[in-house]
Formats: C-alpha cells, sequence, structure tokens
C-alpha cells in the first residue's frame, strides 16, 4: 500500500515548491497542472482501495513528532475525509485549466499558491493529531491571504487583511478549546496525546460540565467562522468578492470549518454539559444563516457578491443538518459540503467569466448575454439550477436530505429553513434571467464566449453535477457509514 | 585545581576578542576583514564546546560559577546570536577602520551574556552584567557621526547606569537581611529575606534593574531609540541577545534567591508581563520605521516570555526558556534583514535616506532582495507565531501552560496580542510582496545571506523539529525548580 494520506499533502508541496521557481505562464500553469494530475491520481488510488462499509480509519501512519508533548503526525482517511479529499483533487486540475489562458503578474506565484493551498487543505482533512491539523489549518491562511492581495480586486487589502485577521482570530480561540482538551485530558489520564481521536472519546471523562461546555464552544466558534455561519461570516462577502475567480473557487474548496464539525464537534456534541441547549442554538445558526443568507443574497447587485450569500445560505444547511444529528441528516451535511463545492465553483467561473469579457459584474448593467456567450450560458445555467436544488442535480439531494431528516429532531428550524427555497430560487432565476436572457446591451460590442479550455473544466465539473447528483452513491454511502458511527454516539447517550 | 575545560566555551571567546584586539592594531583596513572570519570561527569553536557540554553539571570558584542545564542552554542562545551578528557584521565592517574593536566589543559582550548565565554569586552576575552592558554601550553608539546612533546610545547608556545602580542598591538590601551574596545560600536564608520589610524593596529594586535589560514596561523607554538608533547588527545583538541576559539574570534571581518572596514578585511581573505585550503591540502597530517596529514588537515578546514568572510552572519555565531562543533566531535575523535594506538604499541612495529603514523602503523588496524578503516573512510570520516556526512552538508550549495553570484569562489576553501584531507583520509583508518596487535589483552580500539563512535554518528547525530543543529547555527549566 501507497502511504496515500503524506503522499497526498507532499505531491502538491513538492509542485508547488517547483512551480514557484518557473519563469512562463505556461510553465507554471502546466506544472501545476502536472502536480494536481498526479494529486488526483493518488486520491482516485485511495478511492479504488477504500473500504466504505467501515468507519474506521484507512491509509494510517503515525509518527512521534514532539514526544515531550505526545505530538504525533498521524494521518488517515475515512468517509468523513475522502469526498471531500476527492472535491479538491477533482475541481483543481480544472481549476488550472480555466486559468490557463488569463494574463497576469508573477504566474508562477499564483499556480505555486494554488498547489499550496491543495496541500494544507488536504492536509487538514487526513490530520488526526490536533498539532498537526492546526498547522495546516493556519496554512491555509496564507495562500489565500496572498490571492486575495496579490490578483484580487479594488478593494482587495481591505478584503485580505478583514479574512485574515478574522479567521486568525476565530482560528486563535478554538486553539484556546484545543489546548483545554489536552490539559484537562494530560491531568485525568498522565499521559499527554494531541490525539484527535483519543481526545475526542475521553471528552465525557473530562472536569466539569462547565469547563467541557467551554471547550466546545471555542472549538466550534474557529468552525462556525471558517465555515462561515451568521453572524461570524462578515468576511465572506468581501473575501469572495474581492478574490480573483481561483481564489473564489479556492475559499468555496476550503471545507475544512465543516469537516471539523464532523470530525470534531459532532462527537464531542452528546458529551458536553447541556447538550440539549448546544443543538437547539447550532440549528438555530444554521437554519438563520439559510433564511439570512437566501435573502440578502436576493438584494445584491453585484453578481460575485450575490453568489458570495448564496454560498453562506448553503453553508447554513451543513450546520443545520449536522444539528438534525439523525444519520441521513448528518450525510446530508457532508454531501452538502461536496456538491457545493462543485456548484459554486461553475457559479464562480462564470462569473469571471462574465466579468473578463464584459467587464463588469452589475447584474443590471449585464444582459443577453446568452446571445453572445452561449456556451457559458448552458453551463451556468447548469450550476443556477444546482444551486436552487434543482432535482437530478447534486444541491437537491443534499438540501432534501438535511430538510427531509433534521425535521426529526428540529422541525421548527427545518421550516424557518423551508422559506429559504422560495427565495433562493428567486434569485438564482432572477440574476440569471437579467444577466443571460433578456435585451443585449450594445455597450459591450463585440463580446467573446468563454475559450475551449474553459468550456472543458466547466463542463467537466457539470457533468460531474449532473452525475452526483442523479448517482449520489459513491460518495454518499461512505458518507452514511462514517454519520452512524457519529449519530450512534449520540444515541447511546440519549441525546 | 579547577576544571578549567569547563569553561572552555568562554575562555574561548575570551581569548578570540583578545587576539582580535591585538592583531587588529597592526593590520592595514583593507586585510582587517579576516577578522570578521576570525570571530565567526571563534564563536563557532564555543558553540560546538557548549553544546559538547551539555548535561555537565558543576559548581566552580566556592561556588560562584555554576555549570548547569540552564547556564548551557543560554550560553546556546547568545552564541547562536554572536554567530549571526559576527557573520553579517563582515559586511557591516568592510573597510572600516575600527574592525577589531567591534568584534572585541560583540565578543566580549557575549562573555558578559555567557558569564551572567553561570552566575550563582550576586557579585560575579553584576560585574558580568557590567560587563555587557559596556560592551554593548560602546557598540550602540558606535557610529559616531550619526546624530540619531549617538541619542539612542547615550539613552541607553544613561538609564542602564541608573538601573545597574538600582539593581546594585537592591543587592546590597539582599546582602544586609541574609550576610551573603551568594544565591544558594540567599535561598537557604529566605525566611530572613521574607519576614523582613527590606526583602519587598530588594524586589522592587531588582525589578526595576532587570526589566530594564528585559525591556518590561515601563522601563522600556530606551529601547525604541536605541534599536532604531544603533547599526542593525548591533540592534540585533541588543534586541536577541542582551534582553535573554536580562531574563536569565531574572530567573536566577527571583525564582531561585528569592522563592520566599514569590507571591511579591509574581504580582509585579502579571502586572508587568500584561502591559509590556499589550503596549508593545499597541505601539508598534503605528510604527514606520521598521526598525522601531520591531523594537516595539520586541517588547511585546519580552512579555510574553515574562510569562514564564507568572505562570511558573515547569511547563511554563519550560516555554520561556525555548522561548528566548526562538526569539534569538527570530527577531536576530529580522534586524539583520533590516540592516540589510538599510545597507542596500545606502548604498543605492534611492528611497527614504533619512530614515533608512522607513517602511517605504522595503515596497516591493520581493523583487529588490528577494532573498532578504523572503526570510524577512519568515521572521515576521514566525514572530506572529504562524505553524511550523519556531515562533509557534514557543507560543504554544507557553500559552497553552497558563491555560494548564488554570490562567486562561492571562492566555486569552497573550493570544489576543498574538493577533493584533499579525496585523503589522502582514503589512510589512505586504510592502515587501505587492507594492511596486522603486529600484532596481541589487545582489545580496554574502555574508548578509550567510546570516539570514543562518537565522532562517534555526527558525525552522525549532518550528519542525522542536524535540531536543525541547528536551535543552525542560533540563533547563529544571534547575530551576
Amino acid at each position: 500500500m501507497l502511504p496515500v494520506a503524506s503522499l497526498l499533502i507532499l505531491v502538491p508541496l513538492i509542485f508547488a515548491a517547483v512551480t514557484f521557481f518557473t519563469k512562463t505562464k505556461d510553465q507554471a500553469a502546466g506544472l501545476a497542472f502536472l502536480g494536481s494530475i498526479a494529486t488526483l491520481g493518488l486520491t482516485l488510488y485511495a478511492y479504488l482501495n477504500f473500504d466504505s462499509s467501515t468507519a474506521v480509519m484507512q491509509f494510517f501512519e503515525s509518527i512521534d513528532w514532539i514526544p515531550l508533548l505526545g505530538v504525533k503526525y498521524s494521518v488517515g482517511i475515512d468517509g468523513v475525509s475522502l469526498p471531500l479529499i476527492l472535491l479538491n483533487a477533482i475541481v483543481i486540475p480544472f481549476l488550472i485549466l480555466y486559468s490557463w489562458k488569463e494574463d497576469r503578474e508573477s504566474p508562477n506565484r499564483f499556480y505555486g499558491l494554488i498547489l499550496t493551498m491543495q496541500a494544507a487543505v488536504i492536509g487538514v482533512f487526513v490530520s488526526l493529531d490536533f498539532v498537526v491539523f492546526y498547522v495546516f489549518w493556519e496554512l491555509t491562511l496564507i495562500p489565500l491571504f496572498f490571492m486575495v492581495n496579490i490578483w484580487g480586486g479594488e478593494k482587495r487589502a481591505h478584503a485580505s487583511y478583514k479574512f485574515f485577521i478574522y479567521t486568525h482570530v476565530a482560528s486563535l480561540v478554538m486553539l484556546l478549546g484545543i489546548f483545554g482538551l489536552f490539559y484537562a485530558s494530560w491531568q485525568q489520564t498522565g499521559v499527554p496525546t494531541f490525539d484527535i481521536r483519543t481526545l475526542v472519546a475521553q471528552f465525557q471523562f473530562l472536569g466539569s460540565g462547565l469547563l467541557r461546555d467551554a471547550i466546545f464552544l471555542s472549538i466550534i466558534f474557529g468552525f462556525l467562522a471558517k465555515l462561515p455561519i451568521f453572524p461570524f461570516h462578515s468576511w465572506l462577502p468581501d473575501a469572495y468578492t474581492e478574490a480573483p475567480t481561483a481564489g473564489s473557487v479556492l475559499f468555496i474548496l476550503l471545507k475544512i470549518g465543516g469537516y471539523g464539525l464532523f470530525r470534531i464537534s459532532l462527537p464531542m456534541l452528546p458529551n458536553t454539559g447541556n447538550p440539549e441547549l448546544m443543538i437547539t442554538m447550532l440549528g438555530f445558526l444554521g437554519a438563520f444563516s439559510i433564511l439570512y443568507g437566501a435573502l440578502v443574497a436576493l438584494r445584491q447587485k453585484d453578481l460575485k457578491r450575490m453568489i458570495a450569500y448564496s454560498s453562506l445560505s448553503h453553508m447554513g444547511y451543513v450546520l443545520l443538518g449536522s444539528a438534525g444529528l439523525v444519520t441521513l441528516s448528518v450525510s446530508g451535511a457532508m454531501f452538502q459540503q461536496f456538491s457545493h463545492g462543485l456548484i459554486m465553483s461553475i457559479m464562480f467561473m462564470s462569473a469571471g467569466a462574465i466579468q473578463t469579457s464584459t467587464g463588469t459584474r452589475i447584474i443590471n448593467n449585464l444582459g443577453g448575454l446568452a446571445k453572445k456567450m452561449p456556451m457559458l450560458a448552458v453551463l451556468m445555467m447548469l450550476g443556477f439550477m444546482a444551486s436552487l436544488g434543482l432535482p437530478g442535480l447534486t444541491g437537491f439531494i443534499a438540501e432534501f436530505l438535511v430538510l427531509a431528516f433534521s425535521y426529526v429532531n428540529l422541525p421548527g428550524f427545518v421550516l424557518l429553513a423551508l422559506l429559504s427555497i422560495v427565495i433562493t430560487a428567486g434569485y438564482n432565476l432572477w440574476a440569471m434571467q437579467r444577466a443571460m436572457f433578456g435585451v443585449y446591451s450594445e455597450k459591450f460590442g463585440d463580446v467573446r464566449d468563454i475559450d475551449s479550455l474553459q468550456v472543458f473544466s466547466m463542463g467537466i465539473i457539470a457533468l460531474l453535477v449532473l452525475y452526483f447528483g442523479l448517482n449520489p452513491n459513491p460518495v454518499l454511502n461512505m458518507m452514511i457509514t462514517n454519520s452512524k458511527a457519529i449519530v450512534s454516539l449520540a444515541a447511546a447517550l440519549g441525546v | 585545581m579547577e576544571n578549567l575545560m569547563l569553561l572552555a566555551p568562554e575562555i574561548v571567546v575570551a581569548a578570540t576578542g583578545l587576539i582580535i584586539l591585538f592583531i587588529g592594531v597592526f593590520m592595514s583596513p583593507r586585510t582587517k576583514n579576516i577578522l570578521g572570519y576570525l570571530a565567526t570561527l571563534g564563536v563557532l569553536a564555543a558553540l560546538v564546546l557548549t553544546i559538547q557540554s551539555f548535561g555537565i553539571e558543576a559548581t566552580m570558584f566556592s561556588g560562584t560559577v555554576s555549570i548547569d542545564a540552564l547556564s548551557q542552554f543560554f550560553k546556546l542562545v547568545f552564541l547562536a546570536v554572536a554567530l549571526i551578528v559576527s557573520v553579517a557584521s563582515i559586511k557591516y565592517n568592510e573597510n572600516s577602520d575600527h574592525t577589531e574593536e567591534f568584534y572585541s566589543l560583540v565578543l566580549f559582550a557575549t562573555l558578559g551574556m555567557m558569564v551572567v548565565a553561570s552566575s550563582n554569586d550576586f557579585i560575579l552576575l553584576f560585574c558580568a552584567f557590567e560587563l555587557a552592558s559596556f560592551a554593548t554601550y560602546a557598540l550602540a553608539g558606535f557610529e559616531k557621526q550619526n546624530q540619531v546612533s549617538l541619542e539612542g546610545a547615550m539613552k541607553y547608556f544613561m538609564m542602564g547606569a541608573v538601573s545597574s545602580a538600582l539593581m546594585l542598591f537592591g543587592i546590597s538590601f539582599v546582602y544586609g537581611a541574609t550576610g551573603t551574596t551568594s544565591i544558594p545560600m540567599i535561598a537557604e536564608n529566605a525566611s530572613l529575606l521574607a519576614e523582613n520589610p527590606i526583602g519587598l524593596v530588594a524586589v522592587v529594586l531588582l525589578i526595576a534593574g532587570f526589566g530594564f535589560k528585559m525591556a518590561l514596561v515601563p522601563f522600556h523607554m530606551w529601547a525604541p531609540d536605541t534599536y532604531q538608533g544603533s547599526p542593525s547588527v548591533v540592534s540585533s545583538l541588543l534586541a536577541a541577545g542582551s534582553k535573554k541576559m536580562g531574563f536569565v539574570a531574572a530567573f536566577r534571581v527571583f525564582i531561585l534567591a528569592l522563592a520566599a518572596l514569590q507571591p511579591d514578585w509574581q504580582l509585579a511581573f502579571t502586572i508587568l508581563a500584561v502591559v509590556t505585550m499589550t503596549f508593545g503591540n499597541v505601539v508598534a502597530v503605528s510604527q514606520t520605521s521598521v526598525k522601531r517596529m520591531l523594537a516595539y514588537s520586541s517588547l511585546a515578546q519580552a512579555g510574553y516570555i515574562a510569562m514564564a514568572f507568572v505562570v511558573m510552572t515547569p511547563m511554563a519555565l519550560t516555554g520561556g526558556i525555548f522561548y528566548t531562543l526562538a526569539h534569538a533566531f527570530m527577531k536576530g535575523g529580522a534586524f539583520i534583514a533590516a540592516g540589510a535594506v538599510v545597507w542596500m538604499i545606502t548604498t543605492q541612495r534611492t528611497g527614504d535616506l533619512q530614515v533608512p529603514d522607513h517602511l517605504d523602503n522595503f515596497r516591493g523588496l520581493g523583487k529588490r532582495m528577494p532573498l532578504v524578503a523572503l526570510c524577512m516573512t519568515v521572521f515576521v510570520f514566525a514572530l506572529a507565531g504562524i505553524p511550523l516556526t519556531s515562533g509557534f512552538m514557543a507560543k504554544f508550549v507557553l500559552f497553552s501552560s497558563a491555560i494548564q495553570a488554570g490562567m486562561t484569562w492571562l492566555a486569552v489576553i497573550a493570544i489576543l496580542n498574538s493577533a493584533l501584531s499579525l496585523f503589522y507583520y502582514a503589512r510589512l509583508v505586504r510592502y515587501m510582496y505587492f507594492l511596486p518596487p522603486e529600484g532596481k535589483k541589487i545582489g545580496l552580500p554574502f555574508p548578509y545571506a550567510a546570516a539570514l539563512l543562518l537565522a532562517t535554518a534555526g527558525v525552522f528547525a525549532m518550528g519542525l523539529w522542536p524535540e531536543p530543543f525541547l528536551q535543552w529547555a525542560m533540563e533547563a527549566a529544571k534547575v530551576l525548580i
């Protein structure tokens, strides 16, 4: 067996390092593409050798790193992490293809950062030690900060700083929680360890209910801010909007907040001092984010900003489904992460293409673009339809699972969230109609359609949205296996 | 007869200093550059000897000198700084008439610091402290034509002299109450000190004396001016080296000798630590001179290290000691990087010549001096505590120890401070990489490159493979408990 988990971090990292030293645009993009394809190959290898009938950690490796503090370099892959690794590994090669033809300053850094980002995100998904987890978690900040700050829009400085400081502070609060967990366990057992699974398993024995609540809340705060969820989302619209297209897509692939929820917070949830209160709080925040994001998206003038807020709304489903604490609602939340990554990639790529060819993203200034950009119109339509939850596409499956099964435990919040379905359909269709259809505004002159590389890359992602929409089982099965394991913990405690 | 081999590192450093001073007199300015290499070689030899002697424990000269894990660790810190500084100074002293004086002062300062680390007696401690201080006073004012430099050196000297006097005054009180200057003896007679109100006065005086060298607020007034005014290599020595001398002396004096008065000085250090880290970070945000910004960030870092006195658990002391070495690489390297930029500005005669380390002069440094910009980025991210660097590991151990000891509030303050610091560090990175360069690319002289790479290697070694350093720091902390 290949040490896949480590290679998935190392391969993109090595390619990134070499990419930084390339001279021309083609060299940089080509090398980065090669690196991402190698990563995709490794991911497929992991997928093919993966046993989705068990929730046990597979491809597990562990080496001592700082024995004094019980820090180990431990990595592994299970049904929670594999779909997200798959999402990253699939989208990034096409993201590179999509961006290939664009002219920009220092392409070597641009593509190098994309691969660094990939390594960091996969690093978070595979790490099973809190220190390793935190290291990669923080590492994701740096490529995104540079991405927005160098190649972003007009207000890039503001957006990048806001993003950096905001999420860094959230991570530090999370770190406090991790330390709390670490020391409480050390005191209890006399053996220092940062092993995620051990600490999560020991959580129920640690300290008072109040202490456990504090630890749980400070850790989940880091995840909610990264997800993001109302009211910790204020960095999101700025960062998503100001980032270059590739940067926005990378933000979308940054599914570490939701991942942390499944890997760490949900198994801890039943053992907090007051689980009912926590579930109510999370359910409310989830449902409210769904509604709030949709409402705010409805009144956006800027296409990219609208997509950013719709993303906030969609992330609400992840939280709501998690708080639902039923096997299928949790699986739905996991599937939403996967589906959202694919759908939003298409949406941001569309918005980017529109901006490149017309120079504007203000929805009202556009119109009739479908005549001049038919290929884009088709692909964009599919993305927007998936976003509003059209059956047959991935978005539907995720939202259906979350709404239908969270109802078991959280009926009130589901009803609240249901309101958003109409609004979501509203803003998606309305934006589509105003931007792509209607009278073509002649002031744009001769607008060109997206180039063949872009059609190809967006097309493949669109096909995946369709494929997984019709046949979600390849990823859904492993999610269900792991959700069962998570939920059975809660069920055993009667939560 | 004592086994002088135990003092081999000190002897090598002292001998190198004397040899350089002696042969430098007979050399022409053109050939003097070789002295820099000689100094580097001497420091390197002492460094190797120190690492070799890890694990040895002995007392010498009637118990006035103690060779233990604590002193060995700090010797490592001082020699690492001296190494970086002496390598970088090879460029700084190019074509200087006073090369031999410069290097011998650096070496004597290092010697003083090393002896402070081993001092087990107040008298020796004070003498060594003064040896290091006087050497650095002279170094701070080394650019005699530079008004800013002279002002900084003057401030440093005046405040240093007063603080020495206060320290000596404090020592006299301790002697008066206990009848001895030996640190172990004082600890034995601690009850005499604890019962006597004089003990409290002594604590106050000693905190003022050491607080000056540690640059804790409000004893920090000299630091920003001196760090900014001094040649960058000297700022590096001051911030990375002589500040740590303050810490090792304070460790021995407060934790070992004055353990009986712990409640008193612990309260004082709590206030000093919190005020220092917050003040340093808040003021650093508004600085436009990079060296000044680094000076204020250095205050903040001293505030973090001072947490070790507040938390006082083995873990916290390990963290504090580990932090001193981590800080030596980060801050030492950052000042050298600033020095390389100052060198570029003054030789190219472009940009703001009045304040050669002005933030504007760092515009587009990624294009003009790629290596300096890259290393500087590593140093400031390390200072901010970004993972995989020494700074992260140090904060990790130190801050988490506060949580372990139940002082979550202190950890929260420190962590918030550390988040705030990211703001001004990230701004520097933005200037270096995102703003267009003013001027053309310039080749980096070898000594600067070598010093920067040494410091970067230290930052990553401690970040990626912290185990041996933590192990040493833990051994050193055991001496204090």
